[in-house]
């Protein structure tokens, strides 16, 4: 018989730390990781010898980043394994620290994600498969299929789609871990580069480096070592999916949403409608929209109108993506769903100065990455 | 003059021979297990029920479809120079498929619903200089 994360010890966040995510540099990727980690360590009150495990997640940077790293906050032995999930990789490092400590094998475990841009190629072109023009479907091009058959089927057009955008730069520009930092109006955001269909540059996440770094916790860590219990945040729900038959085989990444969150939700206790807070993977600007309305914050079609209501924003019914989202923010990779639960963390905490969403108590975290895959946690205060 | 050469002859036939504007059929695959009707053919093994090697058979799928969403692509790197249109179509018997357009990218965008034929269209010449042909799906009126 098998059990949710709930069913086994509690997890808790305990600390977080960043590198900010901007466009890529000269600094080494140990600069952006240790600078994450450190930061967590200290946000925690912790030594890293109290520390027990590392995932190190990344998808660009080569084999075996993880040691040439950590080695440097004393080398202490503890096991380091590496998580690449694409998009989804820090999210699926988070899930692995938090199941090793609620299943009691650590009592401390650090997630951390870090990235620097490279090409890196798909293993699906390997598989031996040919394709009518998968060479000419990138991702950008996928959701720009998806956002001419959303447009069409809620009845809205690109300008209101790019609305997502809109919101999110301009969360983006009070987060100072953001890549993206200027505020912009519709008309800038509209009227920049066309990429794909109705997609422009600023409608698309950025490449980019950085880093994120989540340490989890038991109950017998944060009592044993004196933490502090009040700003200590309990995961509640931990889901991931792939891929599976939908009726539709375009629209598997809202199917796929749709189904994982289902799950988390419900290993919560919760209806979509109790969240205050989410992070969603909105690297492209339609995402958000096909995501919002798979989990059942807004009814179907109706995106739209529920963000020009101002129901998504920071202080509105649910923000989304107070962070700045993948849009806003950027998306490293390796640390991105990382940054999630360090936002949400921030939130919950009521110590996100300057985009502080009002009464945050309970927050959710979604990533989708090539495959496609899924992974979805709750976090509550 | 030799017949021009398909570029991906793995995934499609032209049965009335190899030249513009030919009609297409396209080369899936059927689940000789669970019945499952899938493109293109891979003998791998069988995405809903996991049967594979000879439980999974060849199956020629009608080249007409409908459009179910298209994009122009301004942007983009690789074999197809920008701009071109891509689409997603749902064949006729049952698959839905990525492909590229027989459309203008500067016209405006064909609408979902629009009924389309898989044909072959010129697409360059190979090392030797033989002449190329690529299946684009392209608007029809039935």
């Amino acid at each position: 018989m098998t059990a949710p994360l709930t069913d086994l010890r509690p997890v808790y966040v305990v600390g977080i730390g960043m590198h900010r995510y901007q466009y890529m540099s000269e600094t080494p990727y140990v600069t952006l990781g240790l600078t994450a980690v450190r930061e967590a360590l200290a946000d925690a009150g912790l030594e890293w010898p109290q520390v027990q495990s590392a995932y190190v997640a990344k998808a660009m940077l080569p084999m075996a980043p993880g040691r040439p790293m950590l080695r440097h906050l004393g080398a202490h032995g503890l096991p380091i394994a590496h998580v690449e999930n694409a998009s989804a990789s820090g999210s699926t490092a988070f899930r692995m620290a938090c199941v090793e400590v609620a299943a009691g094998l650590a009592d401390v475990s650090l997630a951390v994600g870090v990235d620097k841009p490279a090409k890196v190629g798909r293993a699906e072109a390997l598989a031996g498969i040919p394709s009518l023009a998968g060479d000419a479907i990138v991702p950008f091009t996928h959701f720009a299929l998806l956002a001419d058959e959303y447009a069409r089927r809620a009845g809205v057009d690109g300008v209101d789609i790019a609305r997502v955008a809109l919101k999110n730069h301009n969360n983006a520009a009070k987060n100072p871990y953001a890549q993206r930092r200027k505020e912009r109006t519709l008309e800038e955001i509209v009227g920049g580069r066309p990429i794909s269909g109705s997609l422009t540059a600023l409608q698309c996440t950025p490449v980019g480096e950085g880093a994120a770094a989540v340490i989890v916790a038991s109950e017998a860590a944060i009592k044993a070592l004196g933490l502090d219990a009040g700003r200590a945040i309990r995961v509640t729900a931990s889901v991931g999916r792939s891929q599976s038959l939908y009726p539709n085989a375009a629209s598997f990444d809202a199917n796929l949403t749709r189904e994982t969150t289902a799950i988390a939700l419900a290993q919560a206790g919760l209806t979509p409608d109790q969240l205050d807070l989410v992070e969603l993977h909105d690297a492209f600007s339609v995402e958000e929209l096909e995501y919002v309305e798979a989990m059942g914050l807004c009814a179907e079609s109706r995106a739209v109108h529920e963000l020009k209501e101002g129901a998504f924003d920071i202080g509105g019914r649910c923000a989304v993506n107070a962070s700045g989202g993948l849009i806003g923010m950027g998306h490293p990779i390796g640390p991105t769903g990382l940054g999630q639960i360090a936002e949400i963390t921030r939130q919950l905490r009521h110590e996100a100065q300057g985009r502080q969403h009002p009464n945050a108590r309970k927050g959710l975290a979604h990533m989708v990455g090539l495959g496609a895959v899924c992974y979805v946690h709750i976090l509550e205060r | 003059m030799s017949a021009a050469k398909l570029l991906k002859p793995h995934l499609y036939d032209a049965a009335d021979g190899a030249r513009p504007g030919a009609a297409c059929t396209l080369r899936g695959g059927r689940c000789g297990r669970c019945g499952y009707v899938f493109f293109p053919l891979q003998r791998y093994g069988c995405e809903r029920c996991g049967a594979h090697g000879d439980a999974l058979a060849p199956a020629t799928l009608s080249g007409q479809g409908v459009l179910l969403a298209s994009a122009a692509v301004h942007v983009h790197e690789g074999r197809h120079p920008a701009p071109f249109v891509v689409g997603t179509v749902q064949l006729r018997d049952g698959p839905v498929v990525r492909t590229l357009l027989d459309h203008d990218p500067a016209a405006p965008a064909l609408a979902p619903g629009q009924p389309l034929q898989a044909v072959l269209r010129s697409a360059g010449i190979d090392e030797d200089g033989q002449p190329l042909l690529d299946l684009r799906f392209a608007p029809t009126t039935a």
